[in-house]
């Protein structure tokens, strides 16, 4: 029998093609998940879900509530692929809208941004929606988080950063827009910080913004030589924050003039937390780092497995770190030796909670893992699936 | 990090990254010159596939010629095929190995391009493993995703158009003539099958890899058309007619309608054409049927 050559290796070519295409498009973590971290608040975590789905957990029974799961903005793409802006997954990955930022608790309301352009404000009783902005349509994705600035006797404001480069401000407890500021060129992937009058929030476009609470205002602003993702912290006088180019500033709240600059060899992503007056931060280069927050001289360094794209949390005289691949690592305040807490083999990017003894690590396979930071033991983990 | 990323995708990722940064935080020129350097690296390679095509196209009429001549014996035509292979120098293996030795550099390329978009966020985070230390990189990052008007992270429908048509244009100009019936029905299945394809994979994913297909493309039709000219095109432009449904009448009183002619019978026809020269007007041997003629034109 004749065998067509031509044919079947031009055959077997578009099948690699076709294979390699879906391989490399929906397998190789290039389509968005989502990565919230965990709010925790009167015996509650509150955190969401890679189905797009804010999850409510009882920390005294592990019981679970779930709301109801975050609307795409339009159908997936071929071959299960849904275009960015839409949240789809893609191949094996989550069907949801994915959730990056961390939700908020105030009052009897609980907050979450979608990748799909909406803010949903939840009963905290019952996960049923408040509020959504906008009421009607999408804004662009939601990759940064909520912060949420309680005022007495007035109503607390809910601040946000979007993908079309605005910052808005919502009544928190009606979702009525205060105001909006486009103060960016590009995109705002960072999480706000609210403080006194002022609100911070960096941009893709390299640039802290110093905002006013009352009508968006840009205050001052001060420019560095990457994109801004990371969080800004505030600590007396200057308000910290990491940047792409590979350099975690220190910059006076007053007038946004330039403290200090301690420079790495990769991204800063994740926001820095203060404990007993040293700054502890991870970085994309692998490293934990510890710096004097008054000078920016560095104290410590310690390196590990993967990058730490994961914001650290306090757990008694302790900072709790989470590679990038899954292991939890411990730095003693003291003495900052660092022991390896456990290796979920799975990937984190984002924040770590606490609860007492407990750290909670939101896993790139939807589940909520727990180890008691103190003893090292592993708790049952929860699953993020209703 | 794995090989294939060390040696491969981290170089590329790099100097997209830095070739962006030099045309004025431009992606789609960054795409558009790395693909032309891959494509130009590649050249003997891609120039040798295409001559190699081209010495197999020229060989087709021989080949048919040895396909009739050697129908019933097929192992003497097995071994008169690959003696002609050979005396005219064809490795008939030789363009697919080629484009074996490419499809990695192709594919790196296109992954390159997918990672430094960085469409996800989870994707921009990804990214900065393959980051070289060097400053000119941190800087350009992340990068604009604008191009004439496109957003080079979501599909587009022009570029999407524009892969499918140049797919087909390139694949028409390459193609190889084939004598045998099922060969020709699967070439022209693989000519609308695989722009068909790409199209709607261009639908799918970012415009920018779009635009990578369509440089390249571009590219290989430009290539391929100093090579080898405008390839299926032209042959198509010198035979408008199928022989199959070519008249030429020559006797406009014959009696018998045209549909019970048999396919190949020539008919001059005089009120249009000018009159034909005596030795045209032979039927070709082969098509001559005695049996059939002598029962349709009876002696007189």
């Amino acid at each position: 029998m004749k065998i067509n050559w031509p044919s079947r290796i031009a055959f077997l070519l578009a099948l690699l093609i076709i294979v390699a295409l879906v391989a490399v498009g929906c397998v190789s973590g290039l389509t968005p998940v989502g990565w919230s971290g965990g709010a925790v608040s009167g015996g509650f975590l509150y955190v969401g879900s890679q189905q797009g789905r804010m999850v409510e957990v009882n920390l005294a029974d592990d019981s679970r509530i779930f709301s109801e799961a975050l609307t795409p903005v339009s159908q997936p793409g071929l071959f299960g692929c849904g275009s960015a802006s839409a949240g789809g997954g893609c191949g094996g990955g989550p069907t949801g809208v994915p959730v990056y930022g961390t939700p908020v608790v105030s009052g009897n309301l609980t907050y979450m941004a979608g990748y799909n352009g909406k803010i949903y404000a939840y009963n905290t009783s019952n996960l049923a929606v408040r509020w959504v902005y906008p009421r009607e349509g999408n804004l662009q994705p939601f990759v940064g988080g909520l912060a949420v600035l309680e005022r007495p006797g007035l109503p607390a404001v809910l601040f946000v950063g979007c993908s079309d480069g605005k910052v808005y401000a919502l009544d928190a407890e009606l979702g009525d827009r205060l105001w909006e500021s486009a103060v960016s060129d590009d995109k705002i992937w960072g999480t706000p910080t609210a403080s006194g009058d002022t609100v911070y929030i960096g941009s893709f476009d390299k640039t802290l913004f110093a905002m006013n609470v009352s009508d968006g205002a840009v205050r001052w602003e001060f420019a560095t030589e990457g994109s801004i993702v990371s969080r800004p912290l505030v600590y007396q006088d200057i308000v910290i924050f990491g940047s792409f180019d590979r350099s975690l500033y220190a910059v006076n709240t007053a007038d946004g003039s330039l403290k200090w600059q301690f420079t790495s060899k990769n991204w800063f992503w994740s926001e820095p937390v203060l404990y007993n007056g040293k700054l502890y931060v991870g970085c994309l280069d692998k490293f934990i780092y510890v710096i004097d927050p008054s000078t920016g001289a560095k104290i410590a360094e310690h390196e590990v497995d993967t990058a730490l794209a994961s914001t650290p949390v306090v757990v008694g005289d302790s900072v709790i770190f989470a590679s990038e691949q899954g292991i939890i690592y411990a730095m003693a305040a003291g003495t900052y030796e660092v022991r390896q807490l456990a290796n979920f083999d799975q990937t984190v990017d984002g924040p770590l909670a606490a609860s007492g003894e407990v750290v909670f690590i939101h896993t790139q396979d939807n589940m909520l893992q727990r180890i008691n930071a103190v003893t090292g033991a592993l708790l049952s983990a929860i699953s993020l699936q209703p | 990090m794995n090989v294939w990323e060390l040696i491969i995708q981290q170089p590329l990722v790099n100097i997209l990254i830095v070739m962006s940064n030099a045309l004025g935080n431009n992606f789609g020129l960054a795409i558009i010159a790395l693909t032309i350097i891959i494509n130009l690296a590649l050249l003997p390679l891609t120039l040798s596939q295409i001559r190699s095509s081209k010495r197999m196209q020229d060989l087709q009429p021989r080949l048919a010629e040895l396909q009739k001549k050697y129908a019933k014996d097929r192992q003497k035509l097995a071994q008169e095929q690959m003696k002609l292979y050979k005396d005219s120098g064809v490795m008939r293996a030789g363009c697919f190995i080629t484009m074996i030795i490419q499809m990695p550099v192709w594919i790196a390329l296109y992954q390159s391009i997918y990672l430094a978009m960085a469409v996800a966020p989870e994707a921009l985070l990804n990214l900065s493993r393959f980051l070289y230390p060097w400053d000119s990189v941190f800087a350009a990052l992340p990068m604009s995703r604008e191009f004439i008007g496109m957003n080079l992270a979501s599909p587009n429908i022009v570029l999407a158009i524009l892969t499918a048509a140049s797919q087909w244009v390139q694949q028409k100009m390459s193609q190889t003539p084939v004598t045998d019936p099922k060969q020709a029905q699967q070439a022209q299945m693989m000519l609308w099958m695989m722009p068909a394809m790409f199209g709607l994979l261009a639908l799918s994913f970012p415009s920018g890899l779009a635009l990578y297909w369509v440089v390249n493309n571009l590219f290989r039709i430009v290539l391929q058309y100093r090579v080898t000219g405008w390839g299926a095109f032209r042959r198509q432009a010198r035979q408008p007619v199928t022989p199959e449904k070519r008249r030429l009448k020559f006797d406009t009183t014959a009696e018998k309608p045209a549909e019970e002619e048999s396919a190949g019978t020539i008919v001059a026809d005089t009120s249009t054409a000018p009159p034909p020269d005596k030795d045209s007007l032979k039927p070709s041997k082969s098509r001559f049927q005695p049996g059939k003629d002598r029962q349709k034109h009876p002696k007189k």
